[in-house]
C-alpha cells in the first residue's frame, strides 16, 4: 500500500464499510453493543468523535432474536404520546409482535452517544426482520461479523449415537415405574 | 490581516539540507554604507572590526563591501534559491549588525510567512497506514445471508 498516491491512501483509510450481522437466536443487547461500536467508528484506529468515521451495519433476522430469562414478559417499553392520559407501556413481547425491528432499534439507539450525531448513525443502521435483503444492500456488504452467542443445539439436533454416548448418572431398575 | 488572508506554507527545508551535508544557503551579502554619513557609523565600525571574522566563519558566503553616497546604510542578503532580503542597518551598533548577519547566515531563503505546522515528516507511517482491510479476516466469495438454519 505504500505505492498509493496520497489521495488514494486517504480514500482507502477513510472509506466507509458495510457490515452484516445475523441476529437469529442472539440477545438483542449484545447485538446492539456490536452495532453501536461500528456505527460510531470506535473499531477503527483513526476514530475521532467529530470525524464522521462510522460504518454501515445491516442486521438481519431481527424477528428471531432471543431474550434471556423472562424478559419477553417482564421487560417494559414505555412511551408517552404527549397528550394527557397518553402514557403507554407495552411488554417486549407485545412490542415485538407489533414491530419486529423495534427492540433492536431501541437497544442500539440507547447505546449510541447522546448527541446530534446519533440520528446520523441511526440512518446508517439497516434492520431487516428476516433474511431477505434487497439487492443493492447485498452488493455493498464487506464483512459478516461472528455471532456473539453460541447457539445451543436442540435435542432433535443430536444424533442417536451422541445421545447413546451421553453418560447416564443413574440407571433405573427393571421394576421401576415412571410417573 | 488574519492567518487565512495572508499566505502560509508548510515546514520544509531546501532539498533536504542537513540530512547529508549541510550547505549554507546564504550566497551573498552586500554591505552598503556611506563613508561620511552618521547613520553608517555602526556599519563602518563593523567593517573595521567584525566583517573579516564573519567572512572567515562563513566560507560559502561572498561578502561585498560597497561604500556609496547613501543616506541609509543597508545589508542585502541573497540566498541560493534566489530570495533577496534587504535589511536596513542605519543607526545600529556593530554588535547588532553582527547578530543580524549571524541570523541571516542561518536562514534558508524560504519565505518568512506563517508556517502551518511546526513539524514535517517524509515518512508519516512506518508499518503502513491503516485501511479497512488491515486485520480483516479473508472471506470466501461474496457475503450473502446463508439459509443454513437447522430445524
Amino acid at each position: 500500500m505504500s505505492s498509493f498516491t496520497k489521495s488514494a491512501q486517504q480514500w482507502a483509510t477513510f472509506a466507509r464499510s458495510w457490515y452484516l450481522i445475523d441476529a437469529r437466536m442472539q440477545p438483542p443487547g449484545k447485538i446492539a453493543t456490536m452495532c453501536s461500536v461500528r456505527l460510531q467508528g470506535k473499531h477503527k484506529p483513526i476514530y475521532h468523535a467529530t470525524s464522521d468515521c462510522g460504518d454501515h451495519v445491516v442486521v438481519m433476522n431481527t424477528r428471531h432474536i432471543a431474550f434471556s430469562g423472562n424478559k419477553w414478559e417482564q421487560k417494559v417499553y414505555s412511551s408517552h404520546t404527549g397528550y394527557p392520559g397518553g402514557f403507554k407501556q407495552v411488554t417486549a413481547a407485545q412490542l415485538h409482535q407489533k414491530d419486529p425491528k423495534a427492540i433492536v432499534k431501541l437497544a442500539i439507539y440507547g447505546m449510541l452517544p447522546r448527541n446530534l450525531l446519533r440520528r446520523t448513525m441511526m440512518q446508517r443502521l439497516h434492520l431487516f426482520p428476516d433474511d431477505d435483503l434487497p439487492e443493492d444492500i447485498l452488493c455493498n456488504l464487506a464483512e459478516e461479523l461472528p455471532q456473539p452467542r453460541k447457539i445451543p443445539r436442540k435435542l432433535s439436533e443430536y444424533t442417536q449415537e451422541e445421545r447413546d454416548a451421553f453418560p447416564m448418572i443413574w440407571v433405573p431398575p427393571e421394576d421401576f415405574r415412571m410417573k | 490581516m488574519t492567518a487565512r488572508g495572508t499566505p502560509s506554507r508548510f515546514l520544509q527545508s531546501v532539498l533536504r539540507n542537513g540530512v547529508g551535508r549541510y550547505v549554507c544557503q546564504l550566497k551573498r551579502i552586500v554591505l552598503i554604507f556611506s563613508q561620511k554619513g552618521p547613520g553608517s557609523l555602526g556599519a563602518r565600525e563593523f567593517i573595521e572590526n567584525g566583517v573579516v571574522d564573519f567572512a572567515r566563519k562563513n566560507p560559502g558566503t561572498v561578502i561585498y563591501v560597497s561604500p556609496q553616497p547613501v543616506q541609509v546604510a543597508k545589508v542585502v542578503a541573497e540566498y541560493l534559491n534566489g530570495t533577496v532580503r534587504e535589511e536596513t542597518v542605519n543607526k545600529k551598533s556593530p554588535q547588532e549588525i553582527g547578530e543580524l548577519l549571524k541570523k541571516l547566515s542561518t536562514q534558508s531563503g524560504l519565505d518568512i510567512i506563517r508556517i502551518r505546522k511546526p513539524f514535517h515528516t517524509d515518512s508519516p507511517s512506518i508499518q503502513g497506514q491503516w485501511h479497512p482491510f488491515v486485520n480483516r479476516p479473508a472471506t470466501m466469495g461474496v457475503i450473502r445471508p446463508q439459509g443454513k438454519q437447522v430445524q
